[in-house]
């Protein structure tokens, strides 16, 4: 899609439905910490809706399971185009400790196309309003791959 | 009802003393207190490679690989859950747990790291035995006890096949010696 068009759409508000695809609810707290006063998270436009139909992003967490995956992908399917991914907390980013079991998709990134993700196990409030506004781009990446070779 | 009036008019007071709580990150830093456990960092220079780490990983980022010369250390942080195992295992204190929270990325493999550090060979038959840093690091630990006699210590650059050939032929040769 032009990368232009996908800035105009989300230059405003960017509404966000919650999806727990088998997160152990750490990361969940986490996000209910995101929109509390001390945090704020609806200073950048951002607020959680109730439907898949009104929202611009999902904001996913957990390792996706075999159950889960069928109903994450309606989901997916119910947000309007254009929109965002973001998974949370390191299972969503790799599949933390259920990396390679039987029972899940290993990460978000097997079923879905990811736009962002906030690694963290879970990850600070601060470390998703950082990926929020990284988002939205307000903040610089910090990470990088490194590589490193003994001479 | 002058009475609820009065209280309320109470609580706006309270709500005009509280004034602003909202955090003002992420444009002032905020950063993590007392022994946050954030990204690892892996000090290269210090690795030996002898994969410990990987051993106590829950998570298993961590994997070992021997490839053209070299051991492939790679960290996967991605799926890390921070929980310092590798950092209590590490023999050589190389890994310590960063501060460094702000790791959102549009690509999991930013959060990879990879030390590739040179294998050491069996001097007899050219089979890889292990780091070369790990090599150097044990030899030097032995002869700092001063138990080993330099050719012990001169042994471990050999693989096991090779040592146990080594071993079998002396035995023989000391046997005719004795004859």
């Amino acid at each position: 899609m032009n990368r232009g068009l996908l800035n105009w759409c989300f230059k405003k508000s960017i509404w966000v439905y919650h999806v727990n695809a088998g997160s152990c609810n750490g990361c969940d707290i986490e996000i209910l910490d995101v929109l509390t006063p001390y945090y704020d998270c609806e200073r950048f436009g951002i607020r959680l809706v109730h439907t898949p139909r009104h929202a611009d992003a999902l904001l996913v967490a957990g390792p996706v399971t075999r159950q889960v995956r069928e109903r994450l992908l309606r989901v997916y399917e119910a947000v309007p185009q254009p929109k965002l991914v973001i998974g949370v907390g390191s299972c969503a980013t790799g599949g933390g400790i259920w990396f390679d079991s039987y029972a899940t998709y290993g990460g978000l990134g097997n079923v879905l196309p990811v736009n962002l993700y906030i690694p963290g196990c879970p990850p600070r409030p601060e470390a998703i309003l950082y990926g929020v506004a990284q988002a939205l781009g307000l903040v610089p990446k910090q990470v990088a791959a490194q590589e490193y070779v003994e001479t | 009802m002058f009475r609820h009036t009065i209280s309320e008019l109470k609580e706006a007071l309270v709500c005009l003393q509280a004034g602003q709580v909202t955090l003002r990150y992420p444009f002032q830093p905020h950063p993590a207190e007392g022994e946050f456990r954030g990204l690892p960092a892996v000090e290269a220079s210090r690795c030996i490679g002898c994969g410990a780490c990987a051993n106590a990983c829950p998570a298993r980022v961590i994997s070992l690989e021997d490839i053209e010369g070299y051991r492939l250390v790679k960290f996967e942080l991605g799926r890390c859950t921070y929980c310092a195992s590798c950092r209590d295992a590490c023999p050589q204190e190389a890994i310590s747990m960063s501060p460094m929270f702000e790791t959102a990325t549009g690509a999991a493999a930013d959060l990879v790291i990879s030390l590739r550090l040179k294998l050491a060979y069996c001097r007899v038959c050219g089979a890889p035995l292990g780091t070369r840093r790990a090599m150097e690091w044990v030899q030097s630990a032995l002869s700092e006890t001063g138990e080993y006699p330099g050719e012990m210590i001169k042994g471990l650059e050999m693989c096991l096949p090779c040592k146990r050939r080594q071993a079998l032929t002396t035995a023989i040769l000391l046997e005719e010696v004795a004859a």
